[in-house]
């Protein structure tokens, strides 16, 4: 146990991956950054002032979550609550077989990847169709997401193709529009025969009870005007305390996930269809997930919690970028998954992901481009000192100690006798040395003359020249 | 921003850490730091009991060993006179990273007071001292690579215009010249395929438009990737701001 | 046993009693995240910026009948109410059905339903439970036409947003319905229409339509 994981993954990772990754990325940065130099002056000033309404909401979340279920209540919908995900499960499970139906049409919901929430409807006997075209492929290959917004960037439209062709839907063609025809027609029916859909939520307005769902596709409106019953899933860090702070977020997320300005669709979701409306759900639910969020709420990596799932972090992580979002084993890839994946864990399950904290080398891109300025390196930072604490075992895989370090570096005799000593590294045959650490600098590096000391004899002579 | 508001500046004292891979490998760098802070009129003061910054420990999240270095490196910088830091990346690990490891501490203010009076070399010469202009010559097409520490901080646009002032000195683009180079600290040893690819992919960059010489606020960054480059078999001239200035002021490469 | 909502909401606040301080709501315009580029009024800038957001805009009922007549859009689903206004100028034959039959949602070339207002600022229209016939009408068919009364536009998304009624759908909907998932390739019509279409003229309905402040 001496090698870190997501350092193995990515050495072993496919360079087709690799490259289709890094084209999916490189895309996506460059719309971004065009779209919001062009439209912002104070992009710093504004991610400041959103990242401040985000924390506002969730300082403020054992207010703002009652308040938001009593509008919700108050609109028909009926209110959730699921301390664990295990719980989340039963209750969405428990609505969907009350209602009957075999199929489900699902929207894109990062929230339901916790949950495995199709999978499991799967054991169940119900057909839980992914309608995200990227999250269906995902499907079909019983794969899982490589990225929080595109989640097939991983693949290729000939990946794509062939398990188009594989499943039936059509001969071999690697056409993206063709691609995109036959999903669409292979899912209307789908659409229409649900009777349940379940769809995530962007945020939740503790004002109004509104829930925001953001799509480009079309998908959750699909699903929207075809089932009986809607089922929104969300953290409980979705909730917003304002319809006001709705247009800046909006605004910050879409800028910052595909640097459009605004996404095909914004829909905006109150409640069950009116009465004068022939489609559409007549039954509305709105499951609040804990699963460990209250937790992480009060604690010093809170801000994570702002997050709004846009993925600006992990397009712009040259580690990510190296490793793919498989590399993070779990819902949330690339820099906020390295802090969120560990900390949704819980207590129990910390030490699973804690290395995914050792995968940053702290150059603060992240922290940079994130829309509600979380600051994504100390909060790494800060779980890395937790996973010390806690002497997990993924995250001190291949850590040298810091033993030698800490004694020479607080006796400044002995520092100063290293710096002369340190000489003999220049006479040592130091890429065979048999230390982990040594090789894992010297195989591909070479290091500089050791010069320790001669600065310190040039400030004395010097001194002793002046002073003479 | 990352950096604290700082204490103003009051006299002409200054203490210089020198940082402790100077310590070890790039003695004229520290030297040069010496003398262009003498220039620009400071008293300057080099604390020889002065080891480490401590953000070794500190990325590694061994935060005990981190706050012992940190407390060391306060006991020696302790006093009112500004802590000048001939690296941007000690300079944050004092100004933004130890009031985050001291949290809960009762020695906290003592490293607030520290935060307050530390800066990194080219911002105390452009936002301390006022410099704007650095009179001297040196013809070299140069690249300046900014350390990822210097985000969010003055650093860079100190480098930026006190390369300008510099006649002969030709500045040149590099392409991605924002991204890492893999460094990071424990991390170039614990992801030492991921470190060594995003080194390579940053030393071919920084090559394309070949340069006479990569300069940077910090050695870090540059023995990583003259480390790189040594390994691919090319060169790979390196220099410390700090040499840059003292040669440009002499009027010439050495 | 406490229930699921006693657990969470008694963990928020032990959890969040830690807190030493709590973030204050800053204060800020609504529309802080418009940029100036984008702002200004009037039908004409609506127009343009529904253009440039992929919406096909008509400002008269003829260019729209021509339109349909080119694509050969012989079926299409249609609010019952704009059917008989829209009618006149709608080739012979071309056939309106004013129910959405389900039977049918691969036959219908287009469906006809009512924008309840617009956003200048992003050129979107704005759909509403109350004044769209039918969800599946402004959704399923492959062209949408939204019938759109200038009057009723907002200038901002923000305005949009604060000044919406309490509708439990509201649909923003800006240009047509598309996909960047496979490799990044953009396009058009992946669930929702592949044409959007804006009829942006006053048809007079009898009743009070089209203002979203109702
Ligand atoms: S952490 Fe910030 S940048 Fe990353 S996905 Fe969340 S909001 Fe976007």
């Amino acid at each position: 146990m001496n090698r870190q994981a997501v350092d193995a993954f990515a050495s072993g990772l496919d360079s087709e991956v690799r490259q289709a990754i890094e084209a999916g990325t490189a895309r996506v940065i460059e719309n971004r950054s065009h779209t919001l130099a062009e439209d912002y002056s104070d992009l710093d000033g504004l991610r400041q002032l959103a990242g401040q309404v985000r924390q506002h909401a969730l300082d403020h979340l054992d207010r703002y979550l009652p308040q938001a279920e009593r509008r919700l209540r108050d609109n028909g919908v009926q209110v959730h609550y699921a301390p664990s995900a295990d719980r989340a499960l039963e209750i969405i499970t428990g609505l969907v077989r009350a209602s009957g139906t075999r199929v489900v049409t699902k929207s894109k919901s990062m929230a339901s990847e916790e949950l495995d929430l199709a999978r499991r409807l799967a054991d169940i006997g119900v057909e839980a169709l992914e309608t995200d075209l990227g999250e269906f492929v995902i499907q079909l290959d019983d794969d899982h997401p490589s990225h929080i917004v595109a989640p097939i960037i991983h693949k290729t439209r000939r990946n794509v193709a062939d398990s188009f062709a594989k499943h039936g839907l059509g001969d071999f063609d690697d056409d993206p529009e063709v691609i995109t025809r036959r999903a669409r027609r292979f899912m209307r029916d789908k659409f229409l025969a649900a009777g349940v859909t379940i769809t995530g939520a962007n945020f939740i307005s503790a004002e109004s009870g509104r829930v925001a769902i953001v799509t480009n596709e079309g998908n959750a409106r699909f699903g929207l005007a075809g089932a009986d019953i809607h089922i929104a899933l969300a953290g409980i860090e979705k909730v917003i305390a304002r319809d006001r702070d709705l247009p800046l977020l909006l605004s910050l997320l879409v800028r910052s996930a595909t640097g459009q300005r605004i996404s095909s669709y914004v829909e905006l979701v109150s409640g069950p269809r009116s009465a004068s409306q022939p489609s559409g759900p007549r039954e509305m639910h709105v499951v609040f997930l804990d699963s460990n969020r209250s937790r992480i709420v009060g604690g010093q990596t809170r801000e994570i919690l702002r997050c709004i799932r846009c993925g600006a972090c992990m397009n712009t992580c040259p580690v990510y970028r190296q490793s793919s979002g498989h590399a993070y084993r779990g819902v949330y890839p690339g820099p906020v998954g390295t802090v969120l994946g560990p900390l949704l864990k819980g207590e129990d399950g910390f030490g699973e992901l804690a290395d995914l904290a050792r995968a940053s080398t702290l150059c603060g891109a992240c922290g940079d481009v994130c829309p509600v300025n979380i600051p994504l390196p100390d909060l790494i930072a800060r779980v890395r000192a937790r996973s010390h604490r806690e002497g997990t075992v993924s995250g001190d895989a291949g850590i040298p100690s810091m033993g030698g370090y800490s004694l020479i570096a607080r006796h400044p005799g002995l520092w100063r006798l290293a710096m002369r000593f340190g000489r003999v590294l220049n006479w040592l045959p130091l890429r065979q040395l048999p230390l982990g650490v040594s090789r894992a600098w010297f195989t591909s590096r070479t290091l500089p003359r050791w010069r320790g000391g001669y600065f310190r004899r040039w400030l004395r002579s010097r001194k002793e020249g002046q002073d003479a | 921003m990352l950096t604290p508001d700082r204490n103003p500046i009051q006299g002409r004292n200054v203490q210089l850490m020198i940082s402790c891979l100077c310590d070890a490998f790039f003695d004229d760098a520290a030297k040069a730091a010496v003398e262009i802070l003498q220039q620009a009129g400071c008293q300057v003061t080099v604390p020889s009991d002065q080891t480490c910054c401590g953000q070794a420990a500190y990325t590694a999240g061994d935060w005990e060993t981190c706050r012992q270095v940190m407390r060391h490196t306060a006991k020696v910088f302790a006093g009112p006179d500004p802590v000048v830091v001939a690296s941007g990346s000690c300079a944050a690990a004092l100004f933004h990273e130890a009031p985050i490891a001291f949290e809960g501490e009762s020695d906290l203010p003592v490293m607030q007071d520290l935060a307050r009076r530390t800066w990194e070399l080219t911002d105390f010469l452009r936002n301390a001292l006022g410099v704007d202009q650095w009179a001297g010559s040196l013809a070299a097409r140069a690249v300046i690579h900014h350390g990822c520490h210097t985000r969010g901080t003055a650093t860079r646009e100190a480098v930026r215009t006190l390369c300008a002032g510099i006649q002969g000195l030709e500045i040149l683009d590099v392409p991605d010249a924002d991204q890492c180079c893999g460094f990071g600290g424990v991390f170039s040893v614990s992801h030492p395929y991921i470190s060594t690819e995003m080194g390579r992919k940053k030393v071919t960059d920084v090559l394309s438009v070949k340069p006479d010489i990569v300069i940077s606020a910090d050695m870090s960054c540059l023995m990583h990737q003259q480390g790189i480059a040594g390994r691919l078999g090319s060169e790979y001239p390196i220099r410390h701001i700090a040499q840059v200035l003292r040669d440009a002021s002499m009027g010439g490469l050495e | 046993m406490p229930d699921d909502r006693a657990i969470v909401l008694d963990r928020l606040s032990a959890s969040l009693d830690k807190l030493s301080e709590r973030t204050p709501y800053p204060e800020f315009a609504a529309d802080a995240a418009t940029p100036d580029a984008l702002r200004g009024r009037g039908r004409a800038l609506f127009a343009k910026r529904l253009a440039k957001a992929k919406t096909v805009v008509f400002e008269t009922p003829q260019a729209l009948g021509d339109y349909l007549s080119e694509h050969d859009a012989a079926i299409g689903y249609c609010d019952p109410d704009l059917a008989p206004l829209l009618r006149p100028w709608l080739g012979p034959n071309v056939e309106l059905d004013l129910e959405f039959d389900h039977g049918r949602v691969n036959e219908y070339a287009f469906g006809i339903t009512r924008a309840t207002g617009g956003i200048i600022e992003t050129g979107s229209l704005i759909l509403t439970d109350s004044d769209t016939s039918n969800r599946l009408g402004a959704l399923a068919p492959w062209i949408h036409i939204a019938c759109l009364d200038p009057a009723a536009l907002h200038e901002t998304l923000a305005d949009a947003i604060t000044g919406m009624g309490d509708d439990p759908n509201i649909v923003f909907v800006t240009g047509h319905s598309q996909t960047a998932d496979v490799e990044g390739i953009l396009v058009h019509g992946v669930h929702g229409p592949g044409e959007q279409v804006c009829l942006l003229y006053d048809l007079a309905l009898p009743e009070g339509h089209g203002d979203p402040d109702q």
